[in-house]
């Protein structure tokens, strides 16, 4: 817009014919001058809009970069949050570990528990069976000795006042004493080998077989007896209760052949892998295989005790002590020709084949 | 021959009798002093209770000992026995129908000089005594 030029409405337009061309002009003139102003508002207009649309980009720029910085930030959340999530995974895996360990500890205890309880128990039933065995030493022996003593004191000072048949009577209530305190002091053997600890160790039984025998032989020199022993008969086990197995299977032997004109009685090894399969092996009296059985339950006889002395504990003895080493017994007979009897020791595992 | 005293320290009157019975029979000159349990037993030792009063200068030569009595047991007596000076050397021999490993054992680590067991037969009753007697009231020198 030029400075020079007047405002639309400052003059009044005349319009006559002497001047009427100059009009036209300075009409022509204003509107030209009116147009640029125009225009030039126009442009300014344009311009305004132009920067305002500029303005409206950069926002959107910026909203744009806030966006992305909220974006990023939202991914940086998200993967915090994954972070955290994977922590507590983490730590619900260490709770679920720690549970199955506190599980496993608690199973642990109470096996623990048990184990002890078992072996209270044990030494309970341990206590129980010694105060028992301990009554039946003292409080049994102690009337029996009583009915023994006095019959025997009323026999030896009394005779005279008695028959015959009275004085049969007495003999039979003092035999009947002594032996039941035989019976008495055989069970209280049978006990203390089971509470007995076992000390193993490497043992010779030919070595003790032999030193059996002689002793059989030196106590009944008048008998003839043929006894052999394998050599180098050797096991695994405890040596003392070993040597109490031999004596009764050797002391069985020598009883059980004592009406043979010539006994014999060998002791002697079987081949076998896992075990050293012993026999003891006589001309005797032997049995009826039909009973076989019953031969080593305690108490049991074969024979009447008139025939052959003995309160049958011996072959219960023997299974007991066997069957503490982990072995077997068995015995095998024939009426009138003689019996084998049998103890199987394992091998200890370094000498399997 | 001055007859020598013996304490039996017995509660079974039955066994009172056939030990007496068993020393008539082995012929050994003595006198027999009988008590019924470990605490009448430590009376007549120290002169207390029932037997205050009594003549201590006269101990037995030897005192037979059972285990399993009333009131106070054989393994106390012994244990008495032996922590008082007036007694700590008096030959004591257990004479017991226990055959238990723990009452052997308990009664020599606690000084009994001798255990033996009253065999149920009479005659090997009598024979125990005899020997006992021999060695205690006849060989053996006291301290």
């Amino acid at each position: 817009m030029s400075s020079s030029s007047k405002p639309l409405t400052s003059e009044p337009l005349v319009v006559d014919a002497g001047s009427s061309s100059n009009a036209t002009v300075n009409l022509l003139e204003d509107i030209t001058r009116e147009k640029a102003r125009l225009e030039e508002t126009q442009r300014a207009v344009l311009d305004i809009l132009e920067d305002s649309a500029r303005e409206k980009e950069r926002l959107e720029e910026t909203h744009r970069a806030l966006l992305n910085i909220l974006e990023d930030s939202a991914e940086e959340k998200g993967m915090a949050e994954s972070t955290q999530r994977a922590m507590l995974n983490l730590l619900e895996d260490f709770d679920v570990e720690r549970s199955k360990a506190e599980a496993a500890n608690r199973e642990l205890r109470a096996s623990f528990e048990s184990l002890r309880m078992a072996k209270e128990a044990t030494e309970a039933a341990n206590r129980e069976i010694e105060a028992f065995s301990y009554s039946v030493s003292h409080d049994l022996r102690a009337p029996l000795r009583s009915v023994a003593g006095f019959s025997q004191l009323l026999l030896a000072d009394y005779s005279g006042k008695l028959d015959a048949e009275g004085r049969d009577y007495l003999v039979r209530i003092a035999a009947a004493a002594a032996r039941m305190g035989d019976l008495i002091d055989d069970l209280l053997k049978l006990s203390r080998l089971s509470r007995a600890t076992m000390e193993r160790g490497r043992v010779n039984l030919t070595d003790i077989a032999r030193r059996i025998l002689e002793r059989l032989r030196s106590a009944q020199p008048e008998r003839s007896v043929e006894a052999a022993a394998a050599p180098d008969i050797i096991v695994n086990g405890d040596e003392r209760l070993l040597m109490i197995v031999l004596e009764n299977l050797l002391g069985n032997a020598w009883k059980f052949t004592q009406h043979r004109d010539t006994a014999r009685i060998e002791f002697g090894v079987e081949p076998g892998g896992e075990e050293v399969v012993c026999f003891v092996r006589d001309n005797g009296a032997g049995f009826d295989m039909t009973y076989a059985g019953k031969l080593f339950q305690p108490f049991q006889r074969m024979h009447k005790s008139d025939e052959f002395p003995g309160t049958g504990i011996g072959l219960a003895t023997v299974k007991r002590i066997v069957e503490r080493h982990g072995g077997r017994v068995w015995i095998e007979g024939t009426i009138d020709h003689g019996t084998t009897a049998y103890f199987a020791i394992p091998r200890p595992a370094e000498e399997k084949k | 021959m001055k007859s020598k005293l013996v304490l039996l320290v017995e509660d079974n009157p039955d066994d009172v009798k056939l030990t007496m019975k068993a020393f008539e029979r082995s012929r050994l000159a003595n006198q027999m002093e009988v008590v019924s349990d470990g605490v009448e037993a430590i009376d007549f030792l120290f002169g207390t209770g029932k037997y205050s009063g009594r003549d201590l200068s006269i101990m037995p030569e030897v005192i037979l000992l059972d285990l399993k009595m009333p009131r106070m047991d054989g393994l106390e007596v012994l244990r008495r026995i032996r922590s008082d000076e007036r007694t700590r050397l008096l030959p004591v021999v257990v004479l017991t129908s226990s055959l238990e490993d723990k009452d052997r054992v308990e009664s020599y680590r606690l000084g009994t000089n001798s255990y033996v067991r009253k065999p149920v037969d009479f005659h090997q009753f009598v024979e125990a005594v005899q020997t006992l007697g021999l060695y205690w009231m006849v060989l053996n020198e006291p301290a």
